[in-house]
């Protein structure tokens, strides 16, 4: 046992090297595209902005949880024992008003500490361009613990996940080229500036991102050969959605009027790098028809602009918008009439983003569909540390474990390499893979089992509160860990497993280290079962 | 020493085991096999087409209209020894263009959005005797079954074969048996999740760290070159694998198409080329098939690259492929259709005489929805 431990420990200290680190993040796709500065955006299997995902598959028969826990486990990164309280005392609706009024939340001193631990997050391009290609790993490892530090401790967990969304909804690539000195500022100017703002300006924000116009190539875009990278991610994965009725023809219209959309690059006299800029000389002045809309000639700047008013206030993106919130926060496969009420929302409100959430919130499916959605990895990681260890301080690593955790677990932040963002479905992350990786994610942090790689405090004493058998172990553990009811089969089977691994009765009061031992092999095993997975 | 896996005991008589890869991005098949004897090639592609042979960078010579990319040179001798075929022109007929999409169509088989939800190769086997029981028939080297093979009786989908498991602790504590029994009713983790825990128990008896290249056999340390080198584990392993998934990410290749899609085709000719090596005469029972969602435009945009197009090459390997010739119908680059290289060979085509000829016969109706055939191009041996 002490072999395996110093053998883990052994290997996450190796890969800790700089080189080790690059192949990893790099996953061989060579950085010598680094030296070129140009991205090379891969492409890869999901399918959660296609209309044909899997049909979903029946709820497993869990005991029903309490509608608080359903509500905060989604609407957060997982239940914390004081946020059940919360919303307890304060009812479902308003605990859901107290989150939307963000700014209004006292974060303590969360935004100063990762400042303070991560401040290349904050930096600008020219900044990031002073210490770059040297930073990228210091860069990447900061942006990546900031998120999770944010979903994890933050107190406005509805405005991170809501972040969370709109960085897979405007998905770009972090370690691509330039990519490193030019993601924070998209993070802090177009994702977080606009997470519970209004879609429109979001979408202004995004179309002058120069971390997008290089990610998806616009910045090369130009009038006497046009681009269309952009142009149809634009209108595929941003707005209209697939199917959302637009053509061939139109992705080259579209595509002319952002020509000359680009940013001040590395050595430019003229501006900071990492700027954006019209380049007029650069831009297709023709008369354009864009969705049979016509544009015309001499437009300049103002095509751009006039195609992204066109596709925020189109039908076919309050509908896609409202297709993708109702499958994050509902289900799958949500249902037309829901959709519907919620893109009238949109609609209604101008690309409101709370109106719009207050939509899907107030919803029956809403209310009715509780444990069909299975978490995705980041929830998960962010969800073990909220339940297990509420008043746990920021680990002494800095976050280094969660960051290959998160590897391990295939969600790291900002390394999803395509434009359409982490899927959002079970059938992608319900793999064999998936579960197993979970499972000894679980183990090695939680169980007690191997010392060492539990580096946050769990206080398995306080949650015991003196239980000293099997049985009152297990009521204790599965009330501060899971917070909703076991199956009566399911919590027979966990007890007969305690009883045969310390060969006790159930009832029989222990003494010594016994219980710690059982509530921490417990809590592996309840965090890896399904009760934990779902929402 | 050379495993001889033409012999290898959990092969069924009746079939080969099929590892496909597939190009994540849409590959241009216009750089990878130059139609350099088309006028018209150089006059689209002025900055971006690969010189004749015999010029400086020029392509390898394989006929007097084709030209393999310089890159690619590691595959001209399995093409010579008969073990490569190329199909130029070739995809799956979807009339769509966004990747996403694009690729969840090929990969169900189908051409429109209507039809099966399950993938083509998941409904081959679904339709195909099981040869064993186990976990392994079927795997995806990845985190995430990839659509293809959804349909399959449980797909694995496992990243690192060499990193799959618990340690004895674990293993000691009983942790799995009891999370095999707490998920035995959890419809729909029941599947997965039973799966892993047999799949585990299996690794461990094949201890597949034992397994290495043979025959001087060099994969490279990239993202295919590692999963090709597990293909290769879990093949010599004996454990009874039949269809392995893997990805090639990265052929989005809209700007400096020449420096990436450079990157790109060394990485698939030395990786092709080293399981070609490592396998030596167990290619016999191997066919391995390459393919992409779809093609890149015929004429170059303004940032030396290609946007989304149509038609594309899809490359075969392995001894019952009928190799060194490249099969095309070819289009000519003047078609004005969208300025597409248009698709005269059905990929579906190639597909079901390759499950037809070396898989042990298919339903096609069911593989293949809809689809009129043919159902030959004469790319594999009997």
């Amino acid at each position: 046992m002490v072999n395996t431990a110093d053998q883990l420990l052994q290997k996450l200290n190796s890969l800790q090297s700089r080189r080790e680190f690059l192949q990893l993040f790099g996953k061989g796709l060579g950085y010598s595209a680094l030296a070129t500065v140009l991205p090379a955006c891969g492409s890869s299997s999901s399918s959660d902005n296609d209309p044909d995902v899997p049909p979903p598959a029946p709820p497993p028969p869990l005991p029903a949880a309490s509608p608080e826990y359903t509500a905060l486990k989604r609407i957060s990164f997982g239940p914390h024992r004081d946020e059940l309280t919360a919303i307890r005392n304060l009812g479902i609706s308003s605990y859901i008003e107290q989150q939307l009024d963000h700014l209004n939340i006292s974060d303590g001193t969360l935004e100063a500490d990762i400042q303070a631990l991560f401040p290349l997050t904050f930096q600008a391009p020219v900044q990031l361009l002073a210490g770059f290609p040297d930073n990228i790993f210091d860069v990447a490892t900061q942006m990546i613990a900031a998120t999770q530090y944010r979903q994890m401790f933050s107190k406005r967990q509805l405005y991170e996940v809501m972040v969370e969304f709109w960085s897979d909804h405007f998905n770009i690539h972090l370690v691509n080229g330039l990519g490193p000195t030019l993601k924070p500022i998209d993070d802090q100017q177009v994702i977080r500036q606009h997470a519970l703002g209004n879609f429109k300006d979001m979408l202004h924000a995004s179309g002058k991102s120069t971390a997008m116009l290089f990610y998806l190539d616009n910045f090369l875009n130009q009038a006497v050969a046009p681009n269309e990278n952009y142009a149809r991610e634009l209108m595929e994965l941003h707005t209209l959605g697939v199917d959302g009725g637009y053509t061939e023809d139109d992705i080259k219209e579209v595509a002319r009027c952002f020509t000359g959309w680009t940013l001040r690059l590395p050595g430019d006299p003229d501006a900071d790098y990492g700027e954006f800029v019209f380049v007029d000389a650069i831009h297709d002045n023709g008369a354009k028809t864009v969705l049979s809309n016509p544009i015309a000639a001499g437009g300049g700047q103002a095509d751009g602009e006039a195609i992204l008013d066109l596709l925020a206030d189109h039908p076919s993106t309050a509908r896609f918008i409202a297709t993708k919130l109702c499958r994050r926060f509902i289900s799958d496969n949500p249902d037309a009439a829901t959709i519907d009420a919620v893109a009238a929302a949109f609609t209604a409100s101008g690309g409101d983003i709370k109106d719009t959430l207050r939509a899907v919130f107030a919803s029956s499916a809403f209310v009715d569909s509780a444990d069909l959605k299975f978490t995705r990895p980041s929830e998960y990681l962010a969800s073990l540390v909220r339940a297990l260890a509420p008043d746990t301080s920021y680990p002494a690593d800095n976050g280094l474990f969660w960051f290959y955790a998160q590897n391990t677990l295939g969600q790291l932040p900002f390394y999803w390499p395509t434009p359409d963002g982490y899927p959002d479905v079970q059938s992608y992350w319900a793999s064999t893979g998936g579960l197993l990786n979970r499972w000894r994610l679980s183990f090695l942090s939680f169980s007690g089992v191997i010392p060492g790689l539990d580096i946050i405090d769990i206080d398995y004493a306080s949650m015991l509160n003196g239980a000293n058998t099997i049985n009152a172990v297990v009521d204790a553990i599965t009330d501060a860990v899971l917070m909703r009811p076991l199956a009566n089969e399911d919590r027979d089977i966990i007890v007969a497993w305690l009883e045969t691994e310390w060969m006790v009765a159930a009832d029989e009061p222990q003494a010594g280290t016994l219980p710690l031992q059982a509530a921490a092999l417990l809590a592996a095993v309840l965090v890896s079962s399904i009760y934990f997975h779902l929402r | 020493m050379t495993t001889n896996i033409a012999a290898h005991p959990t092969i069924p008589a009746d079939r080969d085991i099929l590892v496909c890869i597939f190009q994540r991005g849409a590959a241009d098949g216009l750089n990878a096999l130059a139609p350099y004897s088309d006028s018209d090639y150089y006059s689209e592609r002025p900055v971006i087409a690969v010189p004749p042979p015999g010029m400086a960078g020029g392509g390898i010579y394989v006929t007097d209209d084709y030209a393999l990319h310089p890159s690619l040179a590691p595959l001209k001798p399995i093409y010579d020894a008969g073990n490569l075929a190329l199909v130029h022109a070739t995809g799956v007929p979807h009339q769509n263009r966004s990747h996403f999409s694009a690729q969840n169509l090929i990969e169900r088989g189908v051409v429109e959005k209507t039809g099966p939800n399950t993938g083509w190769l998941g409904r081959h086997i679904a339709q195909s005797t099981a040869a064993s029981n186990s976990a392994f028939r079927v795997i995806s080297i990845s985190g995430n079954v990839p659509v293809a093979l959804t349909g399959a009786d449980e797909p694995l989908a496992i990243d690192n074969l060499n990193d799959f498991g618990f340690d004895q602790g674990i293993l000691d504590s009983g942790y799995p048996q009891v999370l095999t029994d707490f998920f035995r009713n959890a419809v729909p983790f029941s599947g997965p999740a039973a799966a892993a825990l047999i799949a585990m128990e299996e690794l461990q008896s094949a201890d597949l760290s034992t397994i290495l290249p043979e025959n001087g056999a060099l994969y490279p340390d990239t993202a295919l070159g590692r999963k090709m080198r597990q293909a290769s584990q879990l093949i010599k392993s004996q454990l009874p694998v039949e269809v392995i998934c893997v990805d090639s990410d990265g052929w989005d290749h809209h700007e400096n198409l020449p420096t990436y899609i450079d990157q790109s085709l060394t990485e698939l000719a030395d990786v092709l080329s080293a399981f070609n090596t490592d396998m030596d005469i167990g290619m016999a029972r191997i066919t391995v098939l390459v393919y992409t969602e779809f093609g890149r435009r015929i004429g170059e945009n303004g940032s030396a690259g290609t946007d989304h197009g149509t038609g594309s090459l899809a490359y075969l390997m392995g001894g019952g492929v009928n190799g060194g010739q490249i099969i095309s119908d070819w289009p000519g680059l003047d078609t004005g259709i969208n300025e597409d290289l248009q698709i005269t060979t059905d990929l579906r085509s190639v597909m079901t005489e390759m499950l037809d000829k070396r898989l042990g016969g298919t339903d096609v109706g069911t593989v293949f929805p809809g689809f009129g055939g043919p159902t030959t191009v004469n790319a594999f041996l009997t």
